[in-house]
């Protein structure tokens, strides 16, 4: 993780910017501007934390497992060295990006979407694509493919795994006296990094003493709300940062 | 912004640079009022979402919970104050409520409603329930679900092990009313408690 901040630090040197009103991110990114403002909290007026965690849990990493072994254990994944060998693991990178939109989405929003309608091109029950939430998550991992590499995904599922900014003592004692102020914001139907996930980077920061606002906002549409566009959801990072804007102006 | 008169009788009762939590926070008016007019910091909680919202427009940190039943998230003695303004007669589990707080902080100010307050009384003698600019509601969609005297509820701070240091009786438009002990129960509208474990 730490990594991934790194770069965003040296793009922002290249292009001239010292401080940021806000860092805001959702998810894997959620985690990358928690771990920005623990680890640089200098940089930031304000970090906007939505639908991460700050330490996955055993049924996170049991979904990241999987994943992995589709990938590995494809023929063409080639012990890393598909791409000098002119192959990929397109299977196993498909398998594992169809697994995790499971998670992405609650049941609710699955059912509503699809139910059990039947995908329109089956005429007969097979084991193909039959049903229409089969096509869509053939789809998925098909697009997938076009932009993800099978190592990237290996890393940064990895990557997440080991998030543990709150393990480092130091973390929370480097935010000490910092201007800073945090908004975390959680989704009650995201069973990926479920509300309890966001309680817990509340809790550390609030009892550390910082500025911490925290909303779970209702939503019937899983971990993927944090892409899609909730009134309550946008207006409180509105208000968040229209009040940021304020205070760094006056 | 001014201050409700309540809200700055309960600022009034707060030291400077005390860390404070605003269980029931509303828009966060109290909170913005101490962090810039009496060097104070604080968390507001808070379940009324466009009261969140309005808190987090004018910068009061502010965690959108259920009082009822996740105060457990707050460490003991983390706060240096905890305010219970107008909060307490909407609580379901109010003896449970009253334990956290005092677990979270060793001083307390409770605001409430007076259910005893004569006017009330007359009200229930004449059949009908009480309503009030203090309990402006109808019975039937009433937020306050707990209502009490003035006494019922010092027993119940006995009973915890609650110590009253100060007690500052209100009428019915929130000002202070100097009355005797014994007839704060009839005249008074409201009371404001600092409280102490």
């Amino acid at each position: 993780m730490a990594d991934f901040v790194t770069v965003h630090r040296a793009l922002l040197a290249h292009l001239g910017v010292t401080r940021l009103l806000a860092a805001v991110g959702g998810s894997l990114g959620g985690m990358q501007v928690l771990e920005w403002a623990l680890t640089y909290p200098d940089d930031l007026a304000s970090a906007v934390v939505i639908a991460a965690s700050s330490r996955l849990n055993a049924q996170n990493i049991a979904f990241s497992a999987v994943a992995r072994r589709a990938i590995m254990d494809d023929p063409d994944f080639r012990d890393g060295q598909y791409a000098r060998e002119r192959a990929n693991p397109d299977v196993g990178l498909r398998t594992a990006r169809m697994m995790a939109h499971i998670t992405y989405l609650s049941e609710e929003a699955l059912s509503e979407k699809f139910g059990r309608t039947p995908h329109p091109g089956s005429a007969k029950p097979g084991f193909g694509i039959d049903f229409a939430v089969e096509s869509y998550l053939d789809h998925q991992g098909q697009v997938f493919l076009e932009r993800f590499d099978a190592l990237s995904y290996l890393y940064l599922s990895r990557v997440m795994d080991y998030f543990d900014p709150f393990a480092d003592p130091a973390a929370l004692a480097r935010l000490a006296g910092k201007d800073l102020r945090f908004l975390v914001m959680s989704f009650d139907s995201d069973w990926r990094f479920s509300t309890d996930h966001s309680r817990r980077i509340v809790r550390r920061l609030e009892r550390a003493g910082q500025r911490v606002s925290f909303r779970e906002i209702p939503s019937r549409m899983g971990h993927d709300s944090f892409l899609l566009t909730i009134p309550r959801y946008h207006d409180t990072i509105r208000a968040f940062l229209d009040r940021a804007l304020e205070e760094v102006r006056a | 912004m001014r201050l409700r008169p309540d809200l700055e009788l309960v600022a009034g009762l707060i030291p400077s640079g005390s860390r404070v939590l605003d269980v029931g926070c509303a828009g966060g008016t109290l909170l913005r009022h101490l962090i810039d007019h009496q060097g104070c910091t604080g968390t507001g909680v808070e379940i009324d979402p466009d009261a969140v919202l309005a808190a987090i427009r004018i910068g009061v940190p502010v965690i959108e919970l259920d009082v009822d039943e996740e105060l457990g998230q707050f460490e003991d003695d983390s706060y240096d104050v905890v305010v219970l303004s107008r909060t307490l007669q909407a609580m379901r589990n109010l003896d449970l409520v009253l334990e956290h707080i005092a677990r979270i902080g060793a001083r307390m100010i409770v605001s409430v409603p007076n259910f005893g307050w004569w006017r009330h009384r007359l009200r229930l003698l004449g059949g009908r329930m009480p309503m009030s600019k203090e309990l402006p509601y109808a019975w039937y969609n009433s937020p306050n679900i707990r209502f009490t005297t003035l006494v019922d509820l010092e027993d119940l701070f006995a009973r915890l092990g609650l110590t009253i240091e100060r007690r500052i009786t209100l009428n019915i438009k929130g000002h202070p009313l100097q009355v005797t002990d014994r007839a704060a129960n009839l005249f008074a509208g409201a009371a404001v408690y600092v409280l102490r474990r």
